[in-house]
């Protein structure tokens, strides 16, 4: 199917489907998650959401572009939080590249039809920027693992069937492997925590003694920063477009909403955000037509977070209160996780250091 | 043009650029190259590539007449300049009575090539940067090493980068070259101060080349309507039609 036709087509089936997610306080995670699974599901089954997925794992084939489509007009729409909606672009391609065959094609479909929620345990209270320090452990044991230690800031683990976690298997960069782990395992707790927009999107997750199956590895042993990086030209493309569109949709919002717009700010986050979409459609396009992508990404990554924050910066000068006063504002959520742009996924000030690293050739840091 | 052939007549191009003195000496050599074939033919190609390397190389033309049919130019505050043939060393760009308006075709046009212009010399201020924080040593080891150094050239590359983006994509029409414009000016400035800086000292003196891209930002920056006016200029178009125009589609 080509872009025109899956956007048309996909247009005019939302004339006729209604899936304006039912009243909801910005930071009742809970009622966006039963959105996301209700908006999924609809989309699975009317075919939208198989289209730009191989048919190992019930899609119906076709570019990943198809995917960044679907997205932009689930944002357009605001049909399903952005963040949440776009995490299967980061689970799935895991799944595709390193889950066996049969596993993916069993459990893939939940994911993608809403039936089930999944979780990335990547991140630990000691291991952030520096993921590759990571510490829980998982240790043999005749054909199962055993998983001993704590991740931190998975989101949506109280809400997920699955989580794809990191663990430590021998020491350094090579000595991390990746599990699809069942989160009804005994021996694993999770803890919501509250995050500052007042929401409970992530958790404290303790793996105590949790038996995972060696079926359940992702890769061979040892593949787990692999499975870690590959994920980045998933997040940067398909997922940046998604990201792009809803905060435009956000610009629309505030030029509707400001009393007095100032032609400046407004003009300067426009421009950020124009910037952004314009690099991430390069991006997209080197993506689609088969390119790899690596390190220039970070550069996607800073585009987009600057503008995100921007934007946002913008919305609480240009209608004065809604922030900080207007508990239920949607503002005042959005406004608040749009903090979160520079720290999740990679910090800014990573990206910077891989910027001038990588692609400015610096050589190495003091 | 393929991809060949595109890159053989850019290393033609920087050389003459590099070689020739720049204003009307510079012009005569392009038009021997077939400046003007290339612009009434291929303007899609010749634009970018002229533009972008005279920034890079640090040469000047009066080229720009050429793509908006005068040398007497809109400039910041609603003034005019007129483009002189002659050499200068940073620009031949004087203030001078009002014009006749450009047609709206012919200004975007101009903001095009002068958004590559910037774009070039916002790239050549950061290879000098980049030089210099490599080889220059301070408490023992390259200030290439500190952080605060290597941020500063970080945040260039990636506003250069993204003017890059939007340059591209401004293929036709008027609010994407306002856009690329404003983009290429704003990434251009920012490479101007964070050079500077990590320039330091010698980046302040005449001798040094910095200071004539840093100068010629400026200039070019002021031409065809600032960063600040077209981002505003952005802003009311936006709220006048009550919604951010994409112009970028997949
Ligand atoms: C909303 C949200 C959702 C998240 N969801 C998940 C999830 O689902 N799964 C998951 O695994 N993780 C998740 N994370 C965690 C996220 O990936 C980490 O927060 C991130 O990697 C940063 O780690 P940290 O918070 O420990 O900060 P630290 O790494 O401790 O960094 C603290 C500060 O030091 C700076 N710093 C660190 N190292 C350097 C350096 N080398 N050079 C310069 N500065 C440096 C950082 O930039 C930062 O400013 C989420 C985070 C947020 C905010």
């Amino acid at each position: 199917m080509d872009i025109a036709d899956f956007r048309a087509g996909l247009r005019a089936w939302f004339t006729t489907h209604d899936l304006t997610p039912p009243p909801a306080a910005p930071a009742d995670v809970g009622a966006h998650v039963a959105q996301l699974s209700r908006v999924r599901r609809e989309l699975w089954d009317a075919g939208w959401m198989r289209y730009g997925w191989p048919e190992s794992v019930g899609g119906l084939g076709g570019p990943a572009v198809l995917r960044a489509i679907l997205g932009e007009e689930v944002a357009a729409r605001d049909l399903a939080d952005s963040g949440f909606f776009t995490l299967v672009e980061i689970l799935v391609p895991t799944m595709i590249d390193y889950a066996p065959p049969e596993l993916a094609a069993e459990l893939v479909p939940k994911l993608l039809s809403g039936a089930e929620q999944w979780c990335q345990g990547f991140s630990e209270p000691g291991s952030g920027s520096d993921l590759a320090s990571l510490s829980t452990r998982a240790v043999p044991q005749e054909d199962s693992w055993i998983v001993n230690g704590q991740k931190v800031w998975t989101s949506l683990a109280q809400y997920s069937q699955r989580c794809v976690l990191l663990t430590r298997t021998a020491p350094g960069h090579g000595g991390i492997t990746a599990f699809l782990v069942d989160l009804d395992t005994p021996g694993i707790t999770i803890r919501p925590l509250r995050t500052m927009d007042g929401a409970e999107e992530f958790c404290e997750v303790f793996y105590d003694d949790v038996v995972v199956p060696s079926s359940r590895m992702l890769g061979q042993p040892g593949d787990g920063w692999r499975v870690a990086t590959d994920i980045l030209p998933y997040e940067r493309s398909t997922c940046f477009w998604h990201r792009s569109s809803f905060l435009f949709s956000r610009l629309d919002r505030l030029v509707g909403e400001a009393e007095e717009p100032d032609a400046g700010a407004i003009g300067s986050a426009y421009l950020s955000l124009y910037t952004a979409r314009a690099r991430c459609r390069e991006t997209v396009r080197r993506f689609d037509t088969g390119g790899k992508l690596g390190p220039e990404t970070s550069v996607d990554k800073i585009l987009l977070q600057t503008a995100e924050q921007e934007l946002f910066d913008s919305a609480r000068d240009l209608i004065p209160g809604a922030v900080e006063l207007d508990d239920e504002s949607p503002w005042r959520q959005e406004y608040l996780y749009s903090r979160a742009a520079t720290i999740y996924g990679g910090t800014a000030e990573i990206q910077r250091n891989i910027v001038a690293r990588r692609l400015l050739d610096l050589g190495k840091e003091q | 043009m393929d991809a060949e052939e595109l890159n053989l007549l850019s290393q033609t191009l920087a050389k003459t650029m590099a070689a020739t003195p720049s204003g009307p000496v510079l012009c005569s050599a392009l038009n021997e190259l077939g400046w003007r074939e290339m612009l009434a033919e291929t303007p899609d190609v010749a634009v970018p590539l002229v533009f972008r390397l005279l920034g890079e190389t640090g040469a000047h033309a009066p080229l720009l007449a050429d793509v908006t049919g005068t040398g007497t130019l809109p400039y910041a505050g609603g003034s005019w300049v007129s483009w002189s043939r002659e050499d200068a060393e940073i620009l031949p760009v004087r203030r001078t009575e009002a014009g006749t308006p450009l047609s709206p075709e012919a200004l975007a046009a101009g903001r095009r090539a002068a958004g590559w212009w910037l774009l070039g010399t916002g790239r050549a201020m950061l290879e000098l940067a980049r030089a210099h924080a490599l080889d220059r040593q301070q408490f023992g080891k390259p200030i290439a090493s500190f952080q605060a150094v290597r941020h500063k050239l970080a945040e260039t590359f990636v506003a250069l980068d993204g003017a890059s983006a939007v340059l591209s994509a401004a293929g036709t029409g008027e609010l994407p070259a306002l856009l690329a414009k404003a983009a290429a000016g704003r990434a251009a400035l920012l490479a101007s101060r964070h050079c500077q800086q990590v320039l330091a000292g010698i980046g302040f003196t005449s001798e040094h080349s910095l200071h004539i891209h840093v100068k010629r930002v400026l200039v070019l920056d002021g031409l065809l309507g600032s960063t600040r006016e077209l981002t505003a200029e952005a802003g009311r178009l936006v709220i006048d039609s009550g919604a951010a125009p994409r112009l970028i589609d997949l």
